[in-house]
């Protein structure tokens, strides 16, 4: 099982990214490898990197970590807030710089220039994030209450219970969320370049730039084993957490809920103020003009090429997320070898994708390919902690009573992870909608998506394709949002 | 059986008769001219898009061995240098050649081609200056009052920000250009990453609060076409023609075509009367051919006078110094005369 699990995902990844990526990674041997390294900018933008990747980790943590426990209670529209929380994770970044200075940019609504601030990228990173980390934590935290409630019953107060108890039962999910988070903010592209403007460039920035525009391989050969030797070292010191095995999901009662409610809509009415703030300016004659566009892609075609490629994609990263977590239960090294698409450089396998396959540019396998690559490790770390709390003794249990280990796997584990498998899913299929996958191919007019329309829109001066541009976005945000929900409501019923 | 080898004739012959134009990501043309080519030619058109100019340009050279297009459009002046060197085209004297403005052919071995052509240039919000004073000369722009006024795209990342870099040393040399961005960077000039982010979100006329910004000429009148009537009269106006920046872009055929017949015709094309007067609102640039006609909202864009040129082979040698230098006085605040002592 495991074995064929990791077959598959070695044979894709191998196909997907090693391959490509060793291509360019054999251009960059040379003596700029070296000038790379000894460079103190390069080093400079190394820093900050770290910086913005902990203290982004550290900060979603910091949040993610009480919400996950209040979302474990049942109250009004909790399904409707768990949906809101992953939507800054589909829209492009133009458009969230867009929202985010609408409000405390030089020109903003509340008075406060933060542009160019620490905090102001923080603040993103945060809006960013948030989501992501709660997706991974919330599977894990809806376990908890069988083990802290024996805690309580045992004597134990509910904050000791907390700390003895919950804590280090969520420890692997807080790990995996942190890491998640890490690896997003430290390789961030756009981000913090919009917001606090080259200064904050990340030395991801950098590899573009040698890469894409000035060809210099070795010294970008030499940045992006540093990157991965960061990325690695940290992936390794959270396969070292150890997890525990935990019995089956619940949603708790709550007592108050509608003072929960309330409380939450308030924190998101605070968190998410920059994406209201933006669609506060959408007009419905926008979205109108949008879809019998002249100039630009129609948003029909736009709407139409999203979902079928997201669809697509998604047939592909969902048994590759599965065969991921299946695989990383049983090694770690797998564990770390499929997490390496969050944490290679998209332009170098990009590049590579055209050394490697010549007769494949602009064809839909290589673009189903790469975005399925970027997606199926999202789904895999939101299903990997709850994969890692299902007791042995159940599989040991069917297969003692005569099942196959397939059979075994289908009939008793894979029903348990029902939630967690629909939380990834989501997660992936917002990672697809939001297009992580076409940067790393050439693509085709026809093939354009709605983030690319809404680019090909900023891509042109007026106030005609501005409009049409937040109207499109605003349509990227409730498609995400009602594919959350809709996800979520399947998890809903299942306890 | 038979009607299985007729199938595969066709489809070996269908791919036969593909090809593929490799170009940019702002590249646009109307839909019915491309079908009108097909169904004349018989040919069947892929465009394929990556990036920008240079990005693209790029990719071409990297894989030359086996070209992943026949076609390339949108190789631009400060690029061209570096096309003719890596000796990625072909030689050809398309017979529409007679029809092209003279001084826009500035490959004399016919390799690359002109098709449109166009200016990087400083906009200004109306609005914002109708009561204040507009800057008199180039050098005023680097007084603080302007600087902290003025929005420009990094050169690292955006090919209008490169452009504009280019202008100011073509303008004030290259004992002064890095004076000049040292004074605009005490004065508290903006950095955008690309022409996007410096327009709608730190232009004064969308989200920002900078009423100076490097764009193109035709931006005010892009302005107007896009503004569904709202605008009779451009909102923003062109400043300093002299600091304008001339920009050719051409089309190419790869070497390694496997159709050089068809490549040929792809290129006719592009010189053609209709994809030339195509072109200005598409692209919002001006067509090379003498005879094209202008679309009528182009009289809101005039050709700046007196723009700076450089020759493509400066360009070609010195673009990443200019870059790297503009990088160590406007980002990493060093003195001009440490970075001007650095190159000796």
């Amino acid at each position: 099982m495991v074995r064929l699990a990791g077959g598959f995902l070695l044979l894709f990844l191998g196909l997907a990214l090693f391959y490509p990526f060793g291509r360019i990674l054999a251009l960059g041997v040379g003596e700029g490898f070296s000038r790379a390294l000894t460079n103190p900018y390069y080093w400079g933008r190394y820093l900050w990197s770290l910086e913005y990747g902990f203290l982004s980790a550290l900060l979603t943590l910091l949040l993610a970590l009480p919400l996950a426990f209040l979302f474990r209670r049942r109250f009004p529209f909790r399904e409707g807030f768990l949906a809101l929380a992953t939507l800054p994770f589909v829209l492009p970044t133009p458009v969230v710089a867009l929202g985010f200075l609408a409000l405390l940019g030089p020109r903003g609504v509340l008075g406060v220039d933060l542009y160019g601030t620490k905090a102001l990228l923080l603040l993103a990173a945060l809006f960013y994030n948030l989501g992501l980390a709660l997706r991974v934590l919330l599977p894990v935290a809806l376990r908890l209450e069988g083990p802290m409630g024996a805690a309580r019953v045992l004597g134990a107060t509910p904050l000791r219970a907390f700390l003895r108890v919950g804590l280090p039962l969520l420890l692997p999910a807080l790990a995996s969320a942190g890491l998640l988070v890490f690896l997003y903010t430290f390789s961030a592209f756009g981000v913090p370049l919009l917001l606090g403007g080259p200064r904050y460039a990340t030395l991801e920035v950098e590899v573009y730039t040698l890469l894409a525009q000035r060809l210099a391989f070795a010294e970008a050969s030499g940045l992006m084993l540093l990157e991965l030797l960061t990325l690695g070292l940290l992936a390794w010191l959270y396969l070292r957490v150890p997890a525990y095995p935990l019995g089956p999901s619940r949603l708790l009662p709550s007592r108050r809920p509608w003072a929960l409610a309330l409380g939450m809509g308030a924190l998101f009415l605070l968190l998410y103020a920059p994406l209201f703030a933006l669609l506060a300016e959408v007009r419905l004659e926008a979205l109108a003009q949008a879809w019998g566009s002249q100039d630009f892609t129609p948003l029909p075609q736009a709407l139409g090429n999203s979902l079928r490629f997201a669809l697509l994609a998604f047939l592909l990263a969902l048994p590759l997320g599965v065969a991921y977590g299946v695989a990383a239960r049983g090694s770690p090294g797998l564990d770390l070898l499929g997490l390496l698409p969050l944490m290679v450089s998209p332009v170098a396998v990009g590049l590579g994708y055209l050394l490697a396959y010549p007769g494949l540019r602009g064809s839909l396998p290589l673009l189903l390919g790469a975005y399925a690559l970027l997606a199926y490790p999202l789904l895999a770390r939101a299903l990997l902690p709850a994969l890692r709390s299902l007791p042995p003794s159940l599989l040991e249990a069917a297969r003692v009573l005569g099942a196959t280990p397939l059979r075994a796997f289908l009939r008793v584990e894979l029903p348990l992870l029902l939630p967690a498998l629909a939380s990834g899913s989501a997660l992936a299929l917002s990672a697809l909608l939001g297009e992580f996958g076409a940067s790393l191919v050439l693509w085709r007019p026809e093939w354009t998506t709605l983030t690319l329309a809404i680019y090909e829109r900023l891509g042109r001066p007026g106030e005609g394709p501005y409009r049409e541009a937040l109207a499109l976005s605003a349509l990227l945000a409730f498609l995400s949002t009602a594919l959350f929900y809709l996800l979520d409501r399947g998890r809903g019923g299942f306890r | 059986m038979l009607r299985l080898l007729v199938f595969a004739v066709a489809l070996a012959f269908g791919f036969a008769q593909e090809i593929t134009v490799l170009t940019h990501e702002s590249f646009s043309l109307d839909k019915g001219l491309i079908a009108r080519f097909e169904r004349d030619t018989g040919l069947k058109l892929r465009f394929l898009k990556a990036g920008d100019a240079g990005e693209v340009l790029n990719r071409a050279i990297l894989t030359k061995g086996a070209p992943i297009a026949d076609v390339i459009y949108g190789v631009d002046n400060t690029f061209l240098s570096r096309a003719l060197e890596a000796d990625v085209l072909l030689p050809y004297r398309s017979p529409e050649v007679r029809n092209l403005k003279a001084t826009l052919l500035l490959d004399p071995t016919f390799r690359a081609l002109p098709v449109d052509y166009g200016w990087v240039s400083l906009n200004y919000d109306r609005a914002f200056f109708r009561e204040r004073p507009l800057p008199k000369t180039p050098q005023d722009l680097a007084r603080p009052e302007y600087a902290r006024l003025l929005v420009v795209q990094n050169p690292a990342t955006s090919s209008p920000g490169l452009a504009f870099l280019m202008a100011t040393v073509a303008r004030f040399g290259e004992d002064g250009y890095l004076d000049f961005w040292a004074r605009l960077r005490d004065g508290g000039v903006r950095v955008a990453k690309g022409w996007s982010e410096a327009y709608y979100t730190h232009f004064s006329l969308y989200k920002g609060d900078r009423p100076l910004v490097v764009s193109y000429a035709t931006s005010p009148a892009a302005e107007v076409y896009y503004s569904e009537g709202k605008y009779k009269e451009p909102p923003t106006g062109n400043l300093f023609p002299e600091l304008a920046f001339f920009q050719v872009e051409f089309v190419g055929i790869l070497k390694g075509t496997k159709n050089l017949e068809g490549a040929r015709k792809v290129v006719d094309w592009f010189l053609s009367k209709p994809v030339q007067e195509n072109l200005p609102t598409e692209m919002w640039m001006y067509p090379a051919r003498r005879d094209a006609r202008l679309p009528e909202v182009f009289r809101f864009a005039p050709e700046p006078l007196g723009s700076v040129r450089l020759d493509p082979k400066v360009m070609a040698q010195n673009r990443e110094r200019w870059i790297e230098e503009w990088t160590k006085v406007v980002l990493q605040g060093q003195s001009p005369e440490a970075v001007r002592r650095a190159r000796r």
